[in-house]
């Protein structure tokens, strides 16, 4: 028999420099000496929290820190420096290391007939070292996207300064959500980066970490993601608080889902919702309103030895009304009908059932006319709910394939139909021609039945992607949607390839006009770049697969929308 | 949405209606120019090549994905009824199914040559898609080979060590004698395009007709070969219908190539001498 030492948590730290002597600095900080170090439990402690969820980092002036749109999975604590954030207008894409993507006009499309050169992904080196944006960090082997003109932007931005002792990110790391400001460094700074772990640690067992961080997402992000849920969108600022201050936070899975997700598909095992955290149970009392802020959660129900997918919530989703409305009502012994599991990771917020009742139900009856067509409302997704709850395994088996291989993560999924698709790789070409005559997606994926979901990139709603691009290249765009990697500020570190978990980015070496491999000239290296699927966001057809298909095989689906849940909302 | 879906017609009833109609208006204009005295042939000649010429364009239209020309699914479409339509528009312009003059032989057999081609060709992309799908593996054509030399040295390696394992050499002489030439590249193409089970029975009889000469570690090494042989069957299925699904159009494209040749000298011809 073999023997493994179990990985433990920490075993690989956050930054590898750290040392007893930064985690002794870092105890005399006002904001850490402050926790009690003693609430720690011995496996969890703060001194090792502070030597391996955190990282002691340097920005010049001019570094940026975090940017607008940016997925981050860390929360920073200003130990030295000053540093700027940018509330309005904010800083153009240009300098933030986006790319604007235009459409081409009819002419430059018939361009590119001619126009396409003789080898696949070539670049124009000259342009990409003139309109650098990168330089290199204080630590080794770092870099950094750094604004070029600190007064100009000083000048034309309004901006708020973040002295030392003050935290930000913090909710955009444990929410998952985009970073919604910029922040650069004003002067040289030196920064405390926690990784969401140690935060989640940190606010677990720190009673003042958790008033700051829970008052900071009651004010900031609660009430506006409550406004935005349609049961609650009647109610006035007032009421809304007192929702808020009742909501209870859960963070239930992984943060980091993909790095199990990877290694289970690596050992070709399915994920089943045996695998995944309860967030409720089939069979429990219903105790309030379950709201899905971030990730997925699975709804399935018990059936023989094993759980059967029903359907599964999406961020703004909800479950719990109809089986509090039918409490609320007199019915007696009321419980779940379904179970529900988080799918990798979600963020649920739970509205206890007495604010339900007072906000909502009570609405509904002062309101006689508005509860008439709640309440049928209510019973057309009760119903839908028990149609899913009936329905045959045969009928809900694509959804438990999309669900068990998280394609419902998916918002442009290349969906192909392996019934009419002729194997001619029409769209495989098309693809290569609108991209430096490399194909941005392979024509292979995976399978159900008849349909096959291709190596393209799926644009998630989660996008995972996303998380630790040191220069933020991956980036969501603004007008679309879609994630778009801007080739310039791309280092070729391939962080997001490795965290795709569908392996659908792929690192390509870039080649010169004469077709020679571009190197890096002290190790003679290939320069690797990101790619992946953009939508041909730049093309007058839009995807160029799509609009190449001449059996009307392949089409880009969101899965949320697809027609086996097309009523998926709330129930 | 779903309102728009039930009154909306399906495209392809649209496209062989306005093919239909195309049609019957060249027969009508036919049919006046004829009653007042003139020549037909002329008007369906023209309308005949225009037809012909735009399906050439089909070609054409692919090379050029990049261009807002209409999605290739909606050509494709109007491809498929234009060629249709095309029969009977040659028909109606020859007025024969086969022509007396050995210049009007030679276009006409082109012509059909083309037409059939096309209907095969039809005829296997609506068929085989299907069928591949239900071999429950999806292989890309350009990997095939070295899909296959992978199952080889799978195999080859089980077999040496079947043979090192149970001082045996009898799966090793079967391998030698039989299955090697099963394993070195892909076998019985026109069984499976006509979807014989052949390939089926010839696997399974070749690993039954062992079973009897092995012991029971040599028949676990036996199964792991016929699960390959199994795999590399369906490979196998995947290469011949993918090779005739790629392959047919190296016909069609050319012979339209020599049709269009041939139409343009025609109507030079017409136009010049006759005209």
């Amino acid at each position: 028999m073999k023997t493994f030492v179990r990985p433990k948590r920490w075993d690989q730290p956050f930054g590898s420099l750290m040392t007893d002597l930064d985690v002794e600095r870092l105890l005399a900080v006002p904001e850490i000496s402050a926790v009690e170090e003693s609430k720690f439990p011995s496996h969890c402690s703060l001194k090792g929290i502070l030597k391996n969820d955190t990282r002691i980092v340097k920005y010049s002036a001019g570094d940026i820190v975090i940017r607008e749109g940016d997925y981050g999975n860390s929360a920073f604590l200003v130990l030295d420096g000053s540093l700027k954030v940018v509330l309005f207008p904010g800083l153009p894409k240009e300098i933030l290391g986006r790319t604007t993507v235009k459409k081409k006009t009819f002419w430059q499309a018939l361009k590119q007939f001619w126009g396409q050169h003789k080898f696949p992904e070539v670049r124009d080196i000259k342009k990409s070292r003139d309109e650098s944006l990168v330089r290199e960090g204080q630590e080794p082997g770092v870099v950094r996207v750094f604004l070029q003109d600190v007064p100009a932007v000083l000048d034309q931005n309004k901006t708020a300064s973040l002295e030392k002792g003050a935290l930000f990110g913090e909710l955009a790391a444990l929410g998952r959500t985009p970073r919604t400001a910029t922040i650069f460094a004003e002067k040289d700074a030196e920064l405390l980066e926690i990784r969401w772990q140690g935060l989640r640690e940190l606010r677990k067992y720190d009673q003042g970490w958790r008033r700051l961080i829970n008052e900071r997402y009651r004010k900031n992000a609660l009430t506006a993601h409550l406004q935005a849920t349609s049961i609650f969108s009647h109610l006035n600022d007032d009421d809304l608080k007192e929702v808020a201050g009742s909501t209870l936070f859960e963070t239930h899975g992984q943060f980091d889902w993909h790095l199990t997700y990877n290694k289970l598909q690596s050992q070709d095992k399915a994920i089943g919702s045996k695998d995944e955290p309860f967030i409720a149970r089939q069979g429990d009392y219903p105790d309030g309103v379950l709201l899905v802020r971030g990730g997925f959660a699975r709804v399935s129900i018990d059936r023989g030895n094993g759980q059967q997918t029903i359907t599964y919530l999406g961020a703004g989703d909800f479950y719990g009304v109809d089986e509090i409305f039918r409490a609320w009502q007199g019915a007696v012994n009321v419980s779940m009908r379904v179970t529900i599991s988080a799918i990798g990771y979600a963020e649920v917020l739970r509205v206890p059932s007495k604010i339900i009742e007072k906000h909502l139900f009570q609405y509904w009856t002062d309101k006689k006319k508005k509860v008439r067509t709640s309440r049928k409302n209510l019973n057309k997704k009760s119903k839908r709910l028990q149609d899913l709850i009936d329905q045959t395994l045969s009928d809900g088996a694509l959804l438990e394939w999309a669900v068990g291989e998280r394609l419902v993560n998916g918002t442009q999924a290349m969906l192909i139909n392996l019934d009419s698709c002729v194997r001619c790789d029409d769209c495989v070409s098309a693809c290569a021609a609108a991209h430096e005559g490399n194909p941005r997606f392979i024509r292979h994926g995976k399978t159900f039945e008849n349909w096959m979901v291709a190596n393209a990139c799926m644009h998630c709603a989660d996008p995972v992607c996303m998380i630790g691009c040191p220069t933020g290249a991956i980036h969501r765009s603004m007008s679309g949607g879609m994630v778009i990697i801007n080739d310039d500020t791309c280092i070729g570190c391939e962080t997001c390839a490795n965290s795709c978990p569908y392996s659908n980015i792929r690192m390509v070496g870039i080649r010169d006009n004469e077709g020679y491999s571009i190197t890096d000239p002290q190790n003679q290296k290939p320069i690797l770049k990101a790619t992946k699927c953009d939508l041909c966001a730049d093309q007058v057809t839009g995807p160029a697969c799509v609009y190449a298909c001449p059996q009307d095989a392949m089409k880009r689906v969101n899965f949320q929308e697809t027609g086996f849940d097309e009523e998926r909302q709330g129930f | 949405m779903k309102k728009d879906k039930v009154f909306r017609l399906p495209r392809s009833l649209v496209y062989a209606c306005s093919g239909s109609l195309l049609f019957i208006l060249t027969w009508a204009w036919a049919v006046r120019t004829e009653n007042s005295l003139g020549i037909s042939d002329f008007s369906t000649g023209w309308v005949l090549f225009f037809v012909i010429a735009f399906l050439a364009l089909f070609g054409a239209r692919k090379r050029l994905s990049f261009l807002p020309l209409g999605s290739a699914s909606r050509w494709f479409k109007i491809h498929i009824t234009g060629g249709y339509m095309a029969v009977f528009m040659f028909w109606l312009h020859t007025g024969e199914v086969w022509p007396s003059s050995f210049y009007g032989q030679l276009l006409t057999l082109l012509f059909y040559a083309i037409s059939i081609s096309g209907v095969i060709g039809l005829l296997m992309e609506t068929v085989f898609p299907s069928q591949l799908t239900h071999t429950k593996m999806e292989v890309i054509y350009e990997r095939i080979p070295k899909e296959l030399a992978e199952i080889r040295n799978e195999v080859e390696a089980l077999v040496e060590e079947c043979a090192k394992e149970n001082a045996s050499s009898v799966l090793a002489q079967h391998y030698l004698e039989t299955l090697r030439w099963y394993f070195q590249r892909t076998r019985f193409f026109m069984s499976n395009v006509c979807g014989s089970e052949k390939p089926q029975h010839w696997v399974h009889q070749q690993c039954i007709i062992l079973e009897r000469f092995l012991n029971e570690k040599e028949r676990k090494y036996l199964n792991k070969v016929y699960l390959l042989a199994e795999k590399k069957r369906k490979i196998d299925f995947h290469y011949s219908l993918q090779k005739m699904l790629k392959t047919w159009l190296l016909i069609h494209i050319p012979l339209a190539g020599a049709v269009m040749a041939m139409v343009f000298w025609h109507l030079i011809v017409i136009q010049v001498y006759f005209v």
